[in-house]
């Protein structure tokens, strides 16, 4: 137990990569059988690479969980915060929302409201952040909408500064 | 070798190129110089926007940021003592003792122009291999290219730093990548689980930006300090430098030449060169040189080994079409989605792209030894800025860069996704590079595997009955065996750990 606490992202990471091989056997047995290019020669089964590839990775998991419990695996990994990591998980769900408003909302009317928030987070004051994040805001459109004609999300408003 | 240049040159020597190469090696040297990212993230951030330019004056951009961010790492080691990239660690031991004794100027000057003379010199030999090394691979059919796909994944996730196992864990998960979409031959949607977003496969920059951008940022806010700004000396423009490398002529050249030669095998890096010439420069210096004390020798050697792996790495990439480090593994995967093939194919059918990729490589270099002198009180500015202001500047730019590959919001959740795989992977001590390798040379492998079986009428067999093919798998053997060696003897070592 203190081993698998020692290598806490080791097994983290292990049960991810564990779980590749599965889905690929799976999906090989379901999808792939009912699209009818499981099974047959090289040209026509589509799933023998992922299949052989799902075996090797297969092989590579179980040595690797073995090392971890045999303690082979030298460098640990334990779940140690430092005391920033509360910020960099805020910074990270506040990502999470921007993206899930992004189409919603826009990129001119949020975008600036999430850089205002992280640069407050990360300790600049609110002048700064405020003014900062409508600069890199509006510069940032103006390389894409306004030199490379890309369409950034306009949302509800429909703006679109460069466009 | 001076055909592929004339062909190459109308595509390069064109205002928006230059112009772009220009802005390149800067963003580049920027990058470098700011721990924690480096020349693989500079051509990260910029890879989006590399995608609406020309194909030379794009891939001219990427590439004169991958000169200049492997370049810029040295300044931050010099004046800080923070290697700004991997690849300046070996500049410590030299560059931070000369600017201690007043010397910082000096230092700097000596690793700009060594690096840029290394990466010269390793030009002259990409261009002269390359173009043998293209003709030789003319001779592949599909099992040798299935197998030299093999190879390359192989060497890359052994060599990568962490283990062997975890490193082939990662290269095989870039195969599955890879796999996802569209199958080619029969055109069945694979491990797509019923998302038309991922019938063309999971977006390599999106991955690629989740992986390294992302959970680099997630990193640098652990480690606090973001208001943090740097004492440094004060830096002015001077061109001393030049004078002092030719002292140093022997030694530039050797290093150079030891950069390009790590930087052609596949995943052996700039930071293994840089290391390696410093350690040969050490063993060859005169009695009255005192490595590790502050010595010119020192610079010159680690900075024109580490750059000459720039030209070094380019050898494979584009004549086999096989990255030699995670940076030309990106490169490609932009030279692919910009519909070039790297191989042989593109010295047979384009040879005026590879003669502009050669001149932009070049021209990088050049540009480099004089912007590099120029901007080092800009340089010095860089590192005063404070984190506060560059991490929300990067997450914007990574974003919307991401964004606008195919104004998709889901490529968005695709970075998200890989950026919270990334930070998980280097928590645990996995190399991140053989994902992007597998996810580019899965397709080759794989395409190749299948046709190589339908010419075959022995089946797999087709593979050890070519001369050349058993060859390369031979190499794979040998380099299994190694892998297996050295997990196997730890535990023989240490019964008492395994018991």
């Amino acid at each position: 137990m203190a081993r698998l606490k020692s290598h806490a992202w080791d097994v983290v990471a292990w049960v991810f990569f564990a779980a590749v091989p599965l889905v690929i056997f799976y999906q090989a047995a379901t999808n792939l059988a009912e699209q009818g290019v499981a099974s047959g020669g090289p040209l026509e089964n589509a799933a023998v690479f992922p299949r052989i590839i799902a075996w090797i990775l297969a092989g590579l998991a179980v040595v690797n969980i073995l090392r971890i419990l045999m303690g082979l695996v030298t460098a640990p990994s334990p779940l140690s915060t430092t005391p920033t990591t509360r910020l960099a998980l805020t910074a990270t769900l506040l990502f999470v929302v921007y993206l899930v408003a992004l189409p919603y909302v826009g990129y001119h009317l949020l975008t600036p409201v999430l850089l205002t928030i992280l640069m407050r987070l990360l300790g600049l004051g609110w002048i700064a952040s405020i003014v900062a994040a409508l600069g890199f805001s509006l510069g940032v459109a103006a390389v894409f909408e306004g030199l490379l004609n890309v369409v950034l999300p306009v949302g509800f408003a429909e703006i679109a500064v460069f466009g | 070798m001076f055909e592929l240049l004339r062909e190459g040159a109308p595509l390069f020597f064109n205002l928006s190129a230059l112009a772009l190469t220009i802005f390149g090696v800067v963003a580049g040297l920027v990058i470098g110089v700011l721990p924690g990212l480096g020349p693989l993230m500079g051509i990260v951030l910029m890879l989006p926007v590399a995608f609406h330019l020309p194909p030379i004056a794009g891939m001219g951009m990427l590439i004169a940021i991958y000169v200049g961010g492997s370049a810029g790492g040295s300044i931050s080691a010099i004046l800080l003592r923070i290697p700004g990239t991997p690849l300046a660690a070996a500049t410590l031991f030299d560059g931070y003792p000369l600017a201690q004794k007043g010397r910082s100027q000096d230092a700097i000057g000596l690793s700009i122009t060594a690096s840029a003379l290394g990466g010269l010199i390793s030009g002259l030999i990409l261009l002269f291999f390359s173009p043998i090394l293209a003709a030789f691979a003319l001779r592949f059919a599909p099992p040798e290219y299935a197998a030299m796909a093999l190879l390359g994944l192989l060497t890359i996730a052994i060599v990568s730093e962490g283990s062997a196992i975890k490193g082939l864990i990662a290269g095989g998960f870039g195969l599955v990548l890879a796999t996802v979409g569209t199958d080619e031959f029969t055109n069945a949607y694979r491990f797509t689980f019923g998302n038309f977003n991922l019938t063309s496969g999971p977006n390599l920059v999106a991955v690629v930006v989740g992986l390294f951008a992302l959970s680099e940022l997630f990193f640098q806010i652990e480690k606090g300090d973001f208001l943090a700004r740097p004492q440094i000396q004060k830096l002015k423009t001077s061109f001393r430098a030049l004078r002092l490398i030719l002292r140093h002529k022997f030694n530039l050249v050797r290093s150079a030449l030891v950069g390009t030669f790590f930087g052609a095998i596949p995943g052996a890096g700039g930071d293994i060169s840089a290391f390696i010439s410093y350690a040969v420069a050490k063993r060859m210096a005169r009695p009255n040189e005192r490595y590790g004390e502050g010595e010119e020798g020192g610079v010159v050697a680690t900075e024109a080994a580490n750059n000459g792996t720039c030209g070094g790495a380019l050898i494979p990439s584009l004549s086999l079409g096989i990255p030699g480090d995670a940076s030309t593994a990106v490169l490609l995967g932009a030279l692919f989605l910009l519909g070039f093939f790297p191989g042989p194919e593109l010295f047979r059918y384009n040879p005026d792209v590879a003669g502009g990729i050669f001149i932009a490589y070049l021209m990088s270099n050049v540009v480099m030894l004089i912007l590099g002198i120029v901007l080092v009180p800009f340089f010095g500015a860089v590192l005063k800025v404070p984190k506060a202001w560059l991490l929300p500047a990067v997450l914007l730019l990574s974003t919307m860069g991401v964004y606008a590959l195919q104004n998709s919001v889901f490529n968005l959740w695709v970075m998200l996704f890989f950026g919270v795989l990334g930070y998980t992977m280097r928590k645990a001590h996995y190399p991140l590079s053989p994902i992007i390798i597998g996810m580019i040379l899965g397709p080759v492998l794989e395409n190749n595997f299948r046709r190589a079986l339908l010419l075959s009428r022995d089946g797999p067999m087709i593979f050890v009955e070519r001369p050349i093919s058993a060859a390369i798998l031979g190499i794979v053997a040998v380099m299994l065996v190694y892998v297996v060696w050295t997990t196997v003897r730890p535990a023989m070592a240490e019964p008492d750990k395994a018991a």
